[in-house]
């Protein structure tokens, strides 16, 4: 074989790499928001962090529009909580909301179902002046009193005590059942909850907010004119409103529609969104734009005819945990499919489909993991991921230094350069595709660096191997290099494999350490090739370096010494290896 | 003690590891089904992620009165009722933090507890006053553990088929096997040891458990990627048999082996005694740990396992038995014959990964086949012979040759 293959010119390489990176660092200075640091989770910054996981009758995955729906009603109540930075991510077929800083505890309880409900519209539109709200005072707190507990009775999940929906208090017992049942198909009916019972984060048992919640029930659900007056005036739209999801539906409700432009004043619920069997948006037959269809349950779609016979001309308004979505007016008595029409343009008209045939959660989640990480515990725990990587790598280096003399130098620089790699590619990715840095990961990261350190000990070994054989340093590297190659790329791909694998099927904290542990592969093999490789190529056309006593390759050179000297005893004037 | 040293360091030293398969046979027989014993009578201990509960946690530096776990335990019992089923002070000095199991808590008892505990301690954050939201805890419900342990086993056995595939492509059957023999002792080992020993078992152990996989199989992947080279062409010659040419391919990969798992402990442990020192318990313990037991398992099985399966397994094949049956009466014929060179087999070894080389030595062993009526000799240079070139290295197979 000619010796071509595994000759390269080690100078290209090397500006190859150093462009490579110092694009990586423009890229991280230059754009988005040139901010140099990666994305960290909640367990290295402080946060609070909930899994919801959903419930099927059958134990099957949900359908994924209803996740992605689901996703989206409980992306918009995390808003409502005015945290900046807060997600709502789909994690195989859970949901995972990540609020960071200190006021997540109100994000245990936001896995609840949305409810809508049909309500009478009492009074209003309104429009919406911003006045400072009163703030009422929150009661005494009543730790361990369930009825003081507002509980959305979340389906599938109800307390043992079977809390009913939306209770006020001991009396003011209504026994209703909200399960909410998904209208598209498969019909699912939640189930009861297996043994143990699982603990309940999603229902509001935060004493404070159920002492909120009281308070603006009494305020905003009064039956009294008077106050109602007083509620509607004092009701700012743009502020959390405590009653989000809470509201009663057996009283009268004071609320904003959801541009928070306009107030209402809104009746009892005469039917929940669970009686609703489809939605659709449909371009208008008989005039412009667009219009949404909507199909009733047959028990649903008795009162619902009902109601509007006795209501013609009147608005009618649809809540979404209280507050309005829309409020059409009744045109005539309507049995059976029902047209919304409005200015509604395509975008309007699906989301609002999208609102009437979900509105209450398609699926009813339980809270299978809450966990609030306070910023000491996130910072230490960052602090201790950092301290092992750094000694980790310490300890790394020295034994490469001891055993692989001045080559150590090389392995040290290929790791320092895979770190210098892998940071601003794990800012960007933080900054693209929103990865964030959790402990898992950072522990991925510390048990890569093994793995970069033993490609380049892949390829020594096959030095020695080939020095062994009786070649010169220089002579070997090439040769070596094409064989070491090879087994680098399919013991690297093995491990790619493995990562790929786990992130693409695993769940919670797996993900954030196969994501790691793959990335770092990859990059590993840029390093060895662009780094490793060329700079050992260097080394051997050195004199100095190449000394066998410095390069701990002393043994194998005199065994190869040796051998060639057997060789051209043995063979006299034969060709020798 | 240096011999061995050395010979471990140049990979010549002839480390009899194939020769003694049965050894290793016993010693991973009895070590799985001790094993797997303790896996189905003893059981794991599941941490709260499996059995559901919560979990309290927040720093020991209190400005009111200090916490110990005694006075941390009396007012759990204050507000909740009853005893807490684990209090335990965790980490060292700075970064020491109390922390509290039961059983999972509701929001009605948590936010009380919180408090009460935040009124009695006052503990400390980072900014140096005293404030709730050092308080940390977790709730899990204990489904969820079931989850991640399910998705656990789905990527488990996902990761197997593609490996296996992969193996398949990449490596004959039989390697693909032992590779996959290597890889369930693995994973039964590092269970079995968690079984044994008792240590608490979360997510992040599975999932450590996992990327083990990764690793094991690497190690097998590059020992086998050796052995793959030195059997070239084996079948055409007489040099020496298949477990003669596995075992020298492992020498030749043993300090490769050890030296991985070593600089691949080398973080982990820096790992364990950091997570294990700086925040007493949690992800990077757990995951620490893990890794480092499966790592020495990998380690083991790939080298004393795995090859010596693939031996036998590639035994079984009638044509390398005939193989190995040719060396040994080549062997024999050579006896006769002093061999000062004895010992620097591998010494003189042509390179056979080079096809050329290869080459010529099929080509010199078909011209000795060929030349069997003749008295038969040995192909190996350095033999005492009356002309003055030696068979070793003919310039060219002829087929002549000096008497």
């Amino acid at each position: 074989m000619a010796s071509t293959p595994g000759q390269i010119r080690p100078w290209r390489h090397l500006a190859a790499f150093v462009a490579i990176v110092a694009a990586l660092y423009a890229l991280v200075f230059f754009t988005g928001d040139g901010s140099p640091t990666p994305k960290l989770g909640i367990d290295l910054q402080g946060g609070t962090r909930v899994t919801l996981q959903p419930r099927t009758e059958t134990g099957a995955e949900p359908p994924r529009e209803q996740l992605l729906q689901a996703q989206q009603i409980i992306e918009q109540r995390v808003n409502g909580l005015g945290v900046s930075g807060a997600e709502v991510v789909v994690d195989g077929s859970n949901l995972t909301i990540t609020v960071p800083g200190q006021q997540g505890e109100q994000a245990r309880s936001l896995g609840q179902t949305a409810q809508l409900r049909f309500r009478e519209v009492v009074g209003g539109p309104y429009a919406a002046q911003q006045q400072p709200q009163q703030q009422p005072q929150p009661g005494a707190p009543q730790p361990g009193a369930p009825p003081a507990n507002p509980a959305p009775a979340d389906a599938g999940q109800a307390p043992p005590t079977g809390q009913p929906q939306g209770m006020g208090g001991p009396a003011d017992a209504v026994e209703r059942d909200v399960a909410p049942v998904a209208f598209s198909r498969p019909l699912q009916n939640p189930t009861p909850p297996p043994a143990p019972p699982a603990p309940g984060p999603a229902s509001p048992a935060d004493p404070r907010l159920a002492a909120e919640v009281e308070s603006a029930r009494q305020m905003r659900q009064s039956s009294d004119p008077t106050v109602q007056e007083t509620a509607l005036l004092t009701l700012d739209c743009n502020a959390r409103d405590p009653l989000r999801g809470y509201d009663d539906p057996t009283r009268p409700l004071v609320a904003c529609n959801q541009d928070r432009t306009e107030k209402y004043i809104l009746g009892p619920s005469f039917l929940e969104g669970t009686e609703i069997a489809g939605a659709q948006a449909q371009q208008n037959t008989t005039g412009v734009g667009w219009v949404v269809s909507l199909t009733f349950e047959s028990q649903g779609a008795q009162t619902w005819g009902e109601y509007t016979t006795n209501n013609v001309g009147k608005l009618v308004a649809f809540t979404l945990d209280g507050e309005v979505v829309s409020a059409p007016r009744i045109n005539q008595p309507i049995f059976g499919p029902t047209q919304i029409e409005g200015q509604f343009n395509q975008a309007d008209a699906e989301q609002l489909a999208g609102v009437l045939r979900y509105g209450s959660l398609p699926l009813s989640f339980e809270s299978s993991e809450a966990q609030t990480v306070s910023a000491t515990l996130g910072l230490a725990s960052l602090q201790a991921g950092l301290i092992a990587g750094l000694i980790g790598l310490a300890l790394v280096f020295v034994y490469g230094l001891f055993y692989y003399r001045v080559l150590g130098v090389l392995l040290i620089l290929s790791l320092a350069l895979s770190a210098a790699i892998v940071y601003p590619v794990l800012v960007l990715l933080g900054r693209w595709i929103g990865f964030t840095l959790d402990l898992a990961g950072v522990a991925g990261f510390i048990l890569a660096i093994g793995i970069t350190a033993d490609s380049f000990i892949i390829f020594f070994e096959r030095l020695k191997d080939e020095m062994r054989d009786g070649r010169t340093f220089r002579s070997a590297v090439p040769r070596g290099w094409v064989r070491a190659r090879r087994t680098i790329l399919s013991a690297d791909a093995v491990s790619f494999l493995c990562s790929a694998v786990l992130y693409l099927l695993a769940i919670g904290q797996v993900r954030g350490f196969a994501f790691t542990l793959g990335l770092s592969t990859v990059l590993d093999l840029i390093v060895v090739f662009l780094v490793t490789h060329p700079l050992i190529s260097l080394v051997a056309k050195s004199r100095v370096f190449s000394n066998p006593g410095l390069s701990g390759l002393g043994e194998a050179a005199r065994t190869g010494a040796e051998r060639r000297r057997v060789l051209a005893a043995a063979a006299g004037r034969s060709k020798g290896a | 003690m240096a011999g061995v040293l050395n010979r471990l360091y140049t990979g010549t030293g002839a480390f009899d590891i194939i020769g003694r398969k049965r050894v290793w046979y016993i010693a991973f027989s009895v070590l799985v089904l001790i094993c797997i014993g303790s896996i189905v009578f003893r059981g794991f201990n599941l941490g709260i992620d499996f059995t559901g509960g919560t979990q309290i946690q927040f720093p020991a530096t209190t400005a009111a009165a200090p916490a110990d776990v005694e006075a941390v335990r009396a007012v759990y019992e204050r507000v909740i009722g009853h005893e807490p089923e684990a209090v335990q002070s965790a980490g060292t000095g700075g970064a020491a933090s109390i922390l509290i199991r039961s059983e999972a808590l509701d929001a009605s008892q948590l936010v009380p507890l919180k408090q009460a505990l935040f009124d009695t301690f006052q503990p400390i954050g980072a900014t140096g006053a005293p404030e709730l939201a050092v308080i940390s805890d977790s709730a899990v419900s204990g489904s969820w553990g079931g989850q991640i342990t399910r998705q656990a086993l789905i990527a488990l056995g996902v990761f197997l088929v593609l490996v296996t595939i992969f193996l398949a492509f990449y490596f004959e059957r039989s390697m693909a096997l032992a590779a996959l023999v290597a890889l369930l002792h693995d994973v039964v080992v590092t269970a079995g040891i968690y079984s044994l020993v008792g240590f608490e078992v979360s997510p992040s152990t599975v999932i450590g458990l996992l990327t083990i996989l990764g690793f094991s199989l690497y190690d097998t992947v590059v020992v086998f990627d050796k052995v793959k080279e030195n059997t070239r062409g084996l079948l055409g010659l007489t040099r020496r048999t298949y477990a003669e040419a596995a075992n020298l391919a492992l020498n030749q990969t043993l300090i490769r082996s050890i030296n991985t798992s070593l600089f691949a402990v080398l973080p982990v442990v820096a790992l364990m005694v950091i997570g294990v020192g700086l925040l007493g318990v949690g992800t990077l313990a757990d995951l620490a740990l893990v890794q480092m037991v499966g790592i020495i398992a990998g380690a083991l099985s790939s080298l004393l396992l795995a090859t010596p399966i693939l031996v036998d397994l590639k035994m079984r094949d009638p044509r390398f038995q005939q193989q190995a049956a040719r060396v040994a009466a080549r062997r024999a014929k050579a006896a006769g014959v002093p061999d000062p060179a004895d010992g620097a087999a591998a010494d003189t070894d042509p390179d056979l990964a080079d096809d050329a080389v290869l080459a010529g030595e099929l080509r010199k062993e078909r011209a000795m086949a060929a030349a069997a009526s003749m008295p038969a000799r040995h192909a190996r240079g350095g033999g005492q012979s009356r002309g003055a070139r030696t068979a070793g290295k003919p310039a060219r197979p002829t087929g002549k040759r000096q008497r």
